[in-house]
């Protein structure tokens, strides 16, 4: 335990000298987990909330692996896992998955899905998307401070961003992806603005005085008018950025004469910087450390990631009077800290799955566990399309050549078609929903053929193994555990009837049919 | 049992109802309802939907100026309608009249393919926080019958690239979303031997994996469903509940009788040669099959329409696709007694520019023309008027909510009914402001 810490300070300190920031202490990490602990129980105190049990290893490892590296554990990670005897060995799995390559390339799906989701839907933006998610993983490489990050994104310099669209798609790591999908429009880029980073989701008040929440219509136009700079030009089909003008502070209520002031969504007069974009002076004002917002927005968005819903849910809807926090001093609290160290999201990772909360069971035990805003049982949720894809990749063995956009449309490959089939990003994961011709691609698609399958073909050939450590290993290829002994006994039993074993295809066969139930089951499918 | 066996909340409860997932029976998985439903005496209407992705020339289809500059070279002809004349490139149409209403006067403001694509198919305006379902998912969620073997929204060769969004169920959820055939890995149009596309209209993923046969899959299922029944036992979950019935659901489907309606190549050569060998003609055929078999709502995608350059030769050359295939489709129809009961819509997102620009028409969508026919209208009639130059609407505006609103009544829904949205409100199927034309619907 000594020499690990040890090499985390040393290995901090020459990442500050590099002009990466340095992991935030052990310490702060430690007492924010007992913070969220203490919130957490006090409530279940308070409300006779019975707990689920502590999630087995098995639970876990799995779960940390789809939420740190986007994908299942392999058979080798997961028998490495259960023979650690280190006490401390969750929390190592946890630096090892953070450092690892997998976790840039997982939270570059996650904040792509979340920032642009038009790459599904709009074909400009699924053009623009490699740039925006290379700028995304050199962010995320570098464990940028989520409000410089923030600021990137939304002082991103209009000029030289070319008249030329298509010098656009093929320029380098720039989020400007995110401005063309918003079409480049006030109203647009308000909305996402204020959803996305400050949790408000004041897009209703467009058209109308928000019918539950308290924002109106001037408000919302008020917070668009930062954006009434930006010049737009239109190609065809395409629209590109065509700069800025620096000295627009307000804008006309489409419809109407009426011509108002650039303010923030607090009410307050902006103090304007001469010959400085509008959207500066708004991105210094959301990232202060102070703003009520983004601080909170940011960990409840997190907080959603891990547990399934937010503190406040939801997560877009956490100002305006609707919603309530089921924790709101933890909220507090953990925003606070959020704001005083960097604005580092990788010390809320690092506190969150530290904290007992994540690692309960979903194993329903008890009825007071099922109200999920007290966080009493891990609830059940769904994967991203990639997690799903990389999962099944990892479990049957399955390699293709990779391409550079897997979303755009002209780009066929077994995985692109798979990601644009099971696109769900738009449902909360809680409550992911399948359709029929997903069913089908699972049951009978490529992925599961598994004639071709390297994963089932070595375990077929393997000669040192028997029937049960081959059923072992298929379970730990795929739900990372191993079977109940009824399950192991039923599978053993569909291995040796009738002769079976005898012929080496039939056996082959034998193992796929098991091997495709495990693959096709609610347990693989499901993030638990 | 000694663990408490969980229960969805009430809300959960609501959320998988308003998905329309809780309705499917529970009790096994070789139930066959669909047999006793099928022979239901009391047979509901269905909608076949003709999209022509790209914005159709109402000038050179439905609405010609063969006298004026703007016309272009083709000719009109009569119809068997008096007074009603259509493109010279129709001609087995023309035979159709009286089982056709012709709009002349959509007036829709949305000229950007994306955007007026999903305006048209959805009745709203894109961009605010509500996913709007299309017209096929909240028709079929009112004409299906909740026991069906295959979905009630199928959707055959969309060119769903300009907006995705706009051809997935939106708040609807995912029972509501379309089966999708004739669409190939990219997302467009699969490349088909000349002449024989049937392969390309199979539903994906259908049929086993050739090394398995039926034996083994059974097994593979019953193993399946120990295992689901052991989990769900276990933990309880809006997601996982989707995850079985949507299987559920599938093995039905790949099970039924009903999905060889997919299989073409049981219609007699002639037939098939009448609608035309292309994935739109055999796509009307398959149609046909599908409102036999109780599907309310398909739609069949003839793209090509956004005709900038070569509109004259291209648009000669789709009609010569269309013109069979809908003629055929009303005859065939016709011949079965199912046309009454099946209305058949055509449109796309917007027209094109009166004036000629180069070789080519540009996107209009200040008055421009969609056709209803078969079922539920009273045919034979021409509604709206364009000026003699194209440019303007003398006569009868129509929005879409009007359109929309006017399919509803005449496939016997009214257009004021509310679903349940994403965001807690709940939406019409048409909005409130819609006029319906009255004078069209029997």
């Amino acid at each position: 335990m000594v020499p690990f810490r040890f090499l985390l300070i040393l290995g901090g300190s020459l990442l500050v000298g590099s002009g990466v920031r340095a992991a935030t202490p052990d310490k702060v990490v430690s007492a924010l987990t007992a913070t969220i602990d203490r919130h957490l129980a006090a409530a279940w105190e308070a409300n006779k909330v019975q707990p689920a049990p502590p999630a087995g290893d098995a639970e876990f490892l799995r779960r940390v692996y789809l939420d740190l590296a986007g994908r299942i554990p392999s058979v080798a990670e997961a028998r490495a896992f259960f023979d650690d005897k280190r006490p401390d060995k969750r929390q190592r799995l946890v630096e090892q998955l953070l450092e690892g390559p997998r976790y840039v390339t997982h939270f570059t799906n996650v904040w792509r899905s979340l920032l642009l989701p038009e790459a599904m839907s709009n074909f400009q933006t699924s053009f623009l998307a490699p740039g925006f998610e290379s700028w995304l993983r050199a962010k995320l490489q570098q464990n940028t401070p989520y409000d410089a990050m923030v600021r990137e994104i939304v002082t991103l310099p209009m000029d030289g961003q070319g008249r030329n669209p298509y010098a656009q798609m093929n320029g380098g790591p720039t989020p400007i992806a995110f401005y063309v999908a918003k079409d480049l429009k006030a109203e647009n880029l308000a909305a996402a603005v204020s959803r996305l980073f400050l949790g408000v989701k004041i897009e209703c008040a467009q058209c109308h005085n928000h019918p539950f929440a308290a924002w109106r219509r001037d408000q919302f136009w008020s917070f668009a008018a930062f954006f009434a700079g930006l010049q737009r030009q239109v190609n065809g089909d395409f629209v590109a950025a065509n700069g800025e003008r620096a000295d627009r502070r307000e804008l006309t209520i489409p419809g109407s004469e009426r011509v108002v002031q650039a303010a923030f969504l607090d009410g307050i007069q902006p103090k304007w910087k001469y010959n400085t974009s509008a959207r500066v002076t708004l991105a210094e004002w959301m990232t202060r450390r102070d703003n009520p917002y983004f601080a909170r927005a940011a960990v409840n968005r997190l907080w959603g990631y891990f547990f399934g819903s937010g503190i406040i849910d939801p997560v877009d809807e956490m100002a305006g009077g609707e919603h309530e926090a089921s924790h709101p001093a933890l909220l507090d609290d953990l925003a606070r800290q959020f704001a005083e160290h960097n604005f580092d999201l990788k010390l809320l990772i690092r506190a969150f799955t530290a904290s007992r909360a994540y690692q309960l069971s979903s194993l329903a035990t008890h009825k007071s566990q099922d109200d999920p805003r007290q966080f009493a049982r891990m609830p059940l949720r769904g994967l991203s399309a990639e997690q799903l894809f990389d999962s099944i990749a990892q479990a049957t063995g399955y390699r293709e050549e990779p391409i550079p956009n897997p979303r755009f449309f002209g780009n066929p490959t077994t995985r692109s078609r798979f990601l644009t089939q099971f696109a769900n990003a738009s449902d909360k994961p809680t409550e992911v929903q399948t359709s029929i011709l997903q069913a089908l691609s699972l049951m009978n698609g490529p992925l599961t053929d598994l004639r071709y399958s390297e994963t089932l073909q070595a375990l077929v050939d393997a000669p040192f193994m028997d029937n049960t450590e081959r059923i072992e290993t298929i379970f730990l290829a795929t739900l990372s555990r191993k079977p109940t002994p009824r399950e192991l006994a039923n599978m053993v039993g569909y291995l040796e009837k009738d002769g079976v074993s005898a012929d080496k295809e039939n056996y082959h066969r034998a193992l796929a049919d098991l091997f495709w139930v495990l693959l096709n089951s609610g347990e693989f499918f499901l993030n638990h | 049992m000694s663990r408490s066996s969980p229960s969805l909340s009430r809300r959960e409860w609501l959320t998988l109802s308003a998905a329309g997932v809780v309705g499917y029976s529970v009790s096994g998985w070789l139930e066959n309802l669909a047999a006793a439903a099928a022979k239901s005496p009391d047979r509901k209407r269905a909608c076949i939907l003709l999209w022509m992705a790209g914005g159709p020339s109402q000038m050179d289809t439905f609405d010609l100026k063969p006298g004026h500059a703007n016309g272009g070279p083709y000719k009109e002809i009569a119809t068997s309608v008096p007074g009603m004349k259509i493109s010279e490139h129709l001609p087995k149409l023309a035979a159709h009249a009286k089982d056709m209403v012709l709009v002349r006067s959509m007036n829709t403001k949305e000229a950007d393919h994306g955007r007026a694509t999903y305006f048209l198919r959805t009745g709203r305006v894109p961009g605010g926080p509500i996913q709007y379902p299309p017209l096929g998912s909240f028709v079929s969620k009112e004409l299906e019958h909740p026991d069906a073997e295959l979905p009630g929204f199928v959707s055959i060769a969309p060119f769903r690239f300009l907006n995705t969004a706009a051809y997935s169920p939106g708040f609807l959820g995912p029972r509501y979303a379309p089966l999708i055939v004739g669409e190939n890995a990219n997302g467009f149009r699969p490349q088909q031997a000349e002449g024989d596309v049937a392969q390309a209209l199979r539903v994906q993923d259908i049929d086993l994996p050739s090394d398995v046969n039926a034996k083994r899959s059974e097994a593979r299922l019953q193993m399946l469903e120990e295992m689901e029944q052991e989990f769900l036992a276990q933990h309880s979950s809006i997601a996982a509940e989707s995850h079985r019935t949507a299987y559920r659901r599938a093995v039905t489907m790949m099970r039924s009788s009903a999905v060889k309606a997919f299989n073409l190549d049981e219609e007699p050569p002639k037939l098939r040669d009448a609608y035309g060998r292309n994935l739109f003609g055999q796509g009307c055929l398959l149609a046909r099959r599908l409102v036999e078999r109780g599907v309310p709502f398909i739609e069949i995608t003839l793209d090509g329409w956004d005709t900038h350059q070569q509109n004259f030769e291209q648009v000669k050359r789709l009609s010569s696709t269309l013109d069979p295939a809908w003629a055929t489709l009303m005859t065939d129809l016709k011949d079965r007694g199912l046309l009454d009961s099946t209305l058949i819509v055509w449109m796309g997102e917007f027209g094109r520019t009166p004036r000629i620009n180069g070789t080519g028409r540009d996107h209009w969508a200040a008055g421009w023309s969609t056709v209803l026919s078969g079922g539920g209208i009273k045919g034979g009639q021409v509604i709206g008027k364009t000026s003699a130059d194209g440019t303007a609407i003398e006569d009868r505006k129509v929005e879409v909510a009007d359109l929309l609103g006017t399919i509803c009544l005449a496939l016997g829904l009214d257009p004021r009914k509310q679903n349940q949205s994403n965001v807690g409100r709940p939406i019409r199927l048409v909005e409130p402001t819609a006029k319906p034309i009255t004078e069209v619907v029997a």
